[in-house]
């Protein structure tokens, strides 16, 4: 049996979820990208807000004005198009300079059967991809990491990781906008600002573009 | 302009939040219970959405400096301007020097004080609410202390006049504590029966609920297995369930994306009713159909609507 692709589920009363696959890559995340940005364009005005993730794609919007039934209907032409080529779609490049001195870089070493050194390397050494934002307003999920690198979370969650620092998880790599509690691994630091309020677009990074970490003195 | 006299210990400036920032990862905020504070705003001659302040936790008084509409909506407190008791769900009208003092919070968590033309603080990404997590937003992104002053918008509207009372029949009773939800996304990650249990069963609010999460003890609920799911968006009214089986209902701080099951999802006209009950307060959880809420939702809609055409002269 092979099930229409995307398919759709209320998220309550005032939102809908479209999930285009089960696993997580990086095709899936570029296909489910150029479909938001395609309803954006769209410009529903029954569209209040819409969020793309790993799987999925999430709209909200005020059940006074359209049921479920009615927008799936209108999404489905729109969600259900060929996936254009890379190159062709409009991600930014962004470069994170990060001082490697976090409090985890021993461990992860020491975990992962390299020097800090090597872990700085592996690290900085590649560009990720943002596959979502989310848990705190600015934070991106950052993929994939060297498998060298790949760790579960740590045991006990610290109940505060300083805003700036730079930290992996999982397959995932990331930078903490805000003082949160978190369980991932630090192993650095940057003083660049993920969400800034002031501005139109607050969050630095969007959906589908990719991020490199520079390493520079401490 | 109003003073604030006494701070209680919780008290900041929210509207309904914002709109088209959960891509960014900034949930939608605003006012825990946004059907006291559209109300009271409409008593006032405000649009719903308008910046009041949201009170809890304790008592403590405000001074008018200048005259001015208010209404009091929310939770109930023993609340009196000079020494004339001050009823819920009120229009009044204040002059300057008059001072208005809240008691203690008797039935409902989160008290809302709504003045013509709306508290004027700026605006951030569109909205005035106040997101605390970050410090931004609201009163320079914190709570209000004893000492700070705030101003309001200007307005030419009437509002209602003093002494009109929301009819009961649109005022939101918080005795009962059922809670009508729909199914949730991961519904099917737990066994009927499980699922049965959690619609069976007498949740408590737990001490740790607060505007991102309320946290509810009872029996465990647990997926048929622990399943880790790629994080996912989340809204407000969300019921997830962690590893220990205790759920989360996401609030108007809460994140707006998860990756534990989510088995129901509270639908919106009810989570004025969640947001207002304090820690200890048992709640319970009834199943209704998505076709259902969407009514619910509209009829609460036209109640609004209604306010607003009774207040109009």
């Amino acid at each position: 049996m092979t099930i229409d692709l995307p398919w759709f589920a209320p998220l309550g009363d005032s939102a809908i979820t479209a999930t285009f696959g089960t696993e997580i890559s990086a095709e899936l995340s570029e296909r489910i990208r150029q479909a938001a940005d395609r309803l954006r364009r769209a410009n529903l005005p029954t569209v209040q807000d819409l969020v793309p993730a790993y799987t999925t794609l999430t709209v909200y919007y005020d059940p006074l004005h359209i049921g479920f039934a009615e927008l799936a209907g209108r999404l489905r032409p729109l969600l259900d198009a060929p996936v254009l080529p890379d190159a062709l779609s409009t991600w930014r490049e962004v470069r994170i300079p990060v001082r490697y001195d976090g409090p985890d870089l021993n461990e992860v070493a020491r975990l992962s059967g390299l020097s800090p050194f090597e872990v700085v390397e592996r690290h900085s050494s590649r560009w990720y991809r943002v596959y979502l934002l989310g848990f705190v307003p600015g934070f991106a999920y950052l993929g994939d990491l060297d498998p060298r690198l790949v760790l579960p979370r740590r045991g006990a969650p610290r109940k505060v990781v300083p805003a700036g620092s730079v930290a992996i998880a999982g397959a995932q790599t990331g930078v903490y906008p805000l003082n949160t509690p978190g369980g991932w691994h630090l192993i650095g630091r940057t003083n660049t600002v993920l969400f800034d309020p002031e501005l139109s677009e607050p969050a630095l990074l969007r959906v589908g573009d990719r991020v490199r970490f520079d390493a520079v003195d401490a | 302009m109003i003073t604030i006299v006494t701070a209680p210990p919780f008290l900041c400036v929210q509207d309904l939040g914002w709109q088209g920032y959960r891509a960014s990862g900034l949930p939608p905020g605003g006012a825990m219970d946004r059907y006291a504070l559209s109300q009271g705003n409409i008593l006032v001659g405000n649009l719903p959405n308008a910046a009041g302040l949201e009170w809890a936790l304790g008592s403590g008084s405000i001074r008018f400096e200048e005259r001015s509409r208010f209404a009091v909506t929310g939770a109930v407190a023993e609340c009196a301007l000079n020494n004339t008791p001050v009823a819920a769900g009120q229009a009044y009208a204040a002059e300057a020097g008059d001072v208005l003092t809240v008691g203690r919070l008797l039935i409902g968590r989160f008290l809302y004080l709504a003045f013509r033309g709306g508290v004027d603080v700026p605006q951030v990404l569109g909205a005035r609410a106040t997101y605390l997590r970050a410090g931004f937003g609201g009163f320079h992104g914190r709570r209000l202390r004893g000492g700070d002053w705030v101003r309001f918008l200007p307005s030419d509207a009437s509002g209602a006049a003093p002494g009109f009372q929301i009819p009961a029949e649109l005022r939101l009773g918080y005795e009962d504590t059922t809670l009508r939800a729909v199914e949730g996304p991961q519904r099917r990650l737990f066994d009927d029966a499980v699922s049965q249990e959690f619609l069976e069963a007498t949740f408590v609010v737990a001490a740790a609920s607060d505007r991102m999460g309320y946290r509810l003890d009872g029996p465990a609920i647990r997926p048929r297995q622990t399943a880790t799911l790629p994080s996912e968006p989340a809204c407000p009214g969300a019921v997830q369930i962690p590893d220990d089986g205790s759920p989360i209902v996401l609030m108007m701080d809460g994140p707006t994306v998860g990756g534990y099951p989510k088995i129901a999802v509270v639908i919106s006209a009810d989570l004025p009713k969640l947001a207002q009950c304090t820690p200890g307060r048992t709640i319970r959880f009834r199943l209704v159909g998505l076709e259902d809420a969407q009514k619910i939702y509209r009829r609460q809609a036209v109640q609004l609507h209604t306010l607003r055409q009774l207040t109009q002269p």
